[in-house]
């Protein structure tokens, strides 16, 4: 799997639950070269700006997409990685904010 | 501001696109800073590492840049202004 290859993929992931891709395709696909490193080396899709403790049971809520996406994407208009975002904010319509963490830190142990 | 210097640090992850961004911003602007990619750790020292970026910041979240101002002596103008107060 190339990570333009699942850029075509979660492209269409994002159309069906009525969200995007970030509009800027270079650091999307950045994003996703690191989302495939890490299932690589975790063998599942931990996020990549969060940092994984390599157990699945562990890190279920981070394996993206995450279950924080759509409160974030709710709430800021972009998940925390900046991977989906809504319509409005790929336009511009809403204030691009740094999307905090949601994770319990409880769960970063 | 002769002696006195900010030290940075940029806590990273090697797979983080804005942590790659917030990276290129400080070599663009010539700035020396210490630069930790926490996930390439051994496991013994990413468990020490996350501990110390949370004394930091308690979300734990990437990237995080801490900016720590070293004021040599008793610098009254200096140590108000660093500290914010009137």
């Amino acid at each position: 799997m190339t990570p333009e290859h699942l850029y075509e993929i979660l492209s269409k992931y994002a159309a069906s639950r009525g969200q995007q891709l970030n509009r800027d395709r270079e650091f999307v696909i950045d994003i996703l070269s690191g989302l495939l490193n890490n299932e690589e080396r975790y063998g599942y899709r931990a996020c990549p700006c969060r940092l994984a403790v390599g157990i699945k049971e562990h890190d279920q809520d981070i394996i993206c997409p995450c279950v924080y996406k759509d409160p974030d994407i709710k709430d800021y208009g972009s998940c925390y990685c900046g991977l989906y975002v809504s319509k409005d904010w790929n336009e511009g319509i809403i204030e691009h904010r740094v999307v905090s963490e949601r994770r319990p830190p409880e769960r970063q142990e | 501001m002769e002696g006195q210097k900010k030290k940075v640090r940029l806590y990273s992850l090697s797979t983080c696109a804005v942590c790659k961004k917030v990276k290129q911003f400080l070599d663009s602007q010539k700035i020396d800073y210490e630069f930790i990619e926490v996930d390439m750790l051994d496991s013994g020292e990413q468990w020490l590492t996350s501990k110390e970026l949370k004394k930091y910041n308690p979300s734990g979240s990437y990237p995080t840049v801490v900016i720590e101002e070293v004021i040599k002596g008793f610098d009254e103008p200096l140590l108000r202004k660093t500290l914010g107060i009137e």
